[in-house]
């Protein structure tokens, strides 16, 4: 099987002096899983390596660049899942770490639950000895100021937030024909305190299923959880769709049932993989064959060869 | 069209001394939301009303509450209406005795479309719209307080327990008289359990509603409920088959791929319905017509 990564840094509309880092920032994400896995790491080290990439990048709603609560605050949702046993972790509203996929995959790997909560994912955190870092050094000028900006009078956050929506997110196939997905987020802007999204929750923030195939998603959060959006894209697979139809089934059922827009990228247990979205732009980018696949709007795909360095 | 309501009380083996007061618990709880559609209320109103009474009865764990690692109470819960998919739920959150009630108020009164509410944040939003909140003492049964003590270690706990006690998620399922369907869940989640811990009940897994296809409420191990989407996958069953097979496809499957057991309860927007378990009890109950029925074994 032929190892493939493909990544999305979030659907909505990004603001043209954000799109160059943006850009740089997924195709950066992508090599990072993509050497993992053509050195024989397994798909579940590929995505969690390739999201952590991009929550460290300011420029991405995750992680360092997370978007603020009503409140100031950061608190961010991430998940992972490996198709082979179905097993996944997930965090919600969890603050003050850097990298919530990590956090995420621990839960998976070593409790007997799947997802853990605020204050309880807190206390486990410190228990697996991550380390803890300051609100501040996960807030960017640009997140401190689009939140003054809401704070001012006649602001309509809401309007504001639907625009840049800047989840991240990975799907990936390994050399053993084992999928897997992660997704993390800082959320929408001017949250409530305790808000969670679709991000943590299997099968809306992401599905990875080997019999199936791997999907991450983005976009409204709230649209994506009421139709439960990744489990229904590999419901259409399961009936034969193709990974692309089957997401633009997905997305279109979305806006046309809740009015929702969004993004995904979605690969099958046999190879193929698909980055699609309804949204204005999503950043993409994908890596396969020795090749790097990237796009910011619809229709743009640039390719390029991966040269790895040793 | 004919109005019906099903409920559950959670999927485990029900020991004897809880069966008599778990199955009139459900059938209590199914009258008193069956009640609310004779008088024509929404299958909306039903579901709240039937998790209610389950939730203030001590018999079942969303009242009666398990306590988790420390000793807490955090309880889950998620409501979901079949008309425009919109849905609200709570997770972890501590002492208040009706967190269905608190899930609706995230689906309604909220000035943002925000969904589930974790948390310290719950708590914060539950007292802004002035809902009462009650000690822990006030949610855990003696019962539940020795159980704990005894079995202080979750992975014991859950070996020795799940399947055998103290884990009884409760929902309720209901469609109107003009074909609207919605469910309710709510749960105090697993003995022992991590401080954080979020299981299925709160999220679109652990109950779905959708007019056009039908609403399910479930129970079991969370995890594992979780990992199949059970919900989900039981509505996309039955967008081609009945109601029963479609729940019965669906926990095989559950069983087979990640090796859990549980029970769903369903209905159809047509009023087909149909209660399904794979543990060796549930407690159920279902008022169609002005007819009762119930059942706490399989094949009852």
């Amino acid at each position: 099987m032929r190892p493939i990564v493909v990544v999305h840094g979030g659907a909505g509309h990004i603001p043209s002096e954000r799109a160059h880092g943006s850009m740089g920032g997924v195709c950066a994400a992508v090599k990072a899983g993509y050497s993992l896995l053509t050195a024989g790491g397994s798909s579940v080290d590929a995505v969690v390596e390739a999201v952590v990439n991009m929550e460290d990048n300011p420029h991405f709603n995750a992680g360092c660049g997370s978007v603020l609560t009503a409140g100031g605050q950061v608190e961010m949702d991430a998940l992972v899942m490996d198709g082979r046993d179905l097993s996944s972790g997930a965090v919600s509203a969890v603050s003050n770490i850097t990298n919530p996929v990590k956090l995420a995959r621990l839960v998976m790997e070593k409790t007997s639950h799947v997802c853990l909560t605020a204050g309880g994912a807190a206390v486990f955190a410190r228990q697996m000895g991550i380390q803890e870092v300051s609100t501040e050094s996960l807030i960017t000028e640009y997140s401190r100021a689009r939140w003054k900006r809401n704070q001012e009078p006649g602001a309509n956050p809401v309007e504001c937030q639907m625009g840049k929506m800047g989840t991240v997110g990975a799907v990936a196939v390994d050399s053993e024909g084992n999928v897997a997905c992660a997704t993390s987020t800082g959320g929408i802007l001017n949250k409530m305190e305790g808000r969670v999204g679709d991000t943590p929750c299997i099968g809306s923030g992401g599905y990875a299923d080997n019999s199936v195939g791997a999907v991450s998603t983005t976009g409204h959060g709230e649209a994506i959880l009421k139709v439960v959006l990744a489990r229904h894209i590999l419901f259409h697979m399961e009936q034969g769709r193709s990974v692309e139809e089957a997401s633009d089934l997905g997305l279109s059922h979305m806006r046309s049932r809740v009015k929702g827009l969004g993004g995904v990228v979605t690969v099958d247990a046999k190879g193929e993989w698909s980055a699609r979205f309804s949204s204005n732009q999503m950043a993409w980018a994908a890596a396969c064959d020795q090749t790097l696949h990237w796009g910011l709007y619809k229709g743009e795909h640039f390719t390029e060869a991966i040269v790895q360095t040793l | 069209m004919p109005a019906v309501l099903v409920v559950h009380g959670g999927a485990w083996a029900i020991p004897e001394d809880l069966a008599s007061a778990s199955v009139s618990g459900v059938k209590a709880a199914a009258c008193e939301g069956f009640s609310v559609l004779k008088k024509g209320g929404s299958a909306l109103d039903a579901v709240e009303a039937a998790v209610r009474s389950l939730e203030d009865n001590d018999v079942f764990n969303a009242h009666g509450a398990v306590l988790n690692s420390e000793g807490e109470v955090e309880l889950d819960a998620i409501i979901m209406d079949g008309k425009t998919l919109g849905s609200g739920a709570v997770s972890s959150v501590k002492n208040i005795s009706n967190p269905v009630s608190l899930a609706r108020a995230v689906m309604e009164k909220l000035q943002t479309d925000h969904m589930m509410l974790t948390s310290r944040g719950a708590n914060l939003f539950a007292e802004s719209i002035g809902m009462a909140t009650i000690c822990t003492e006030e949610l855990v049964s003696e019962f539940e307080r020795k159980e704990w003590e005894k079995h202080k270690n979750y992975a014991t706990g859950i070996k020795e327990d799940f399947n055998a006690k103290a884990h009884d998620t409760v929902g309720a399922v209901a469609v109107d008289s003009t074909g609207n369907v919605a469910c309710a869940t709510s749960t105090g989640g697993i003995r022992n359990k991590m401080v954080g811990r979020v299981g299925d009940s709160p999220l679109i897994c652990g109950g779905y509603a959708d007019n056009y296809s039908g609403a399910v409420s479930c129970t079991g191990h969370g995890e594992n409920i979780l990992k199949v989407t059970l919900a989900r996958t039981i509505i996309s069953h039955m967008e081609q088959k009945p109601a029963a097979e479609a729940s019965e496809l669906a926990l095989k499957y559950m069983g087979d791929r990640v090796h859990g057991a549980g029970g769903a309860i369903v209905v159809t927007p047509s009023g087909q319905w149909a209660a399904t378990f794979t543990t060796e009890r549930m407690a159920w109950a279902a008022v169609e017509n002005d007819t009762l029925w119930y059942g706490l074994n399989p094949q009852e």
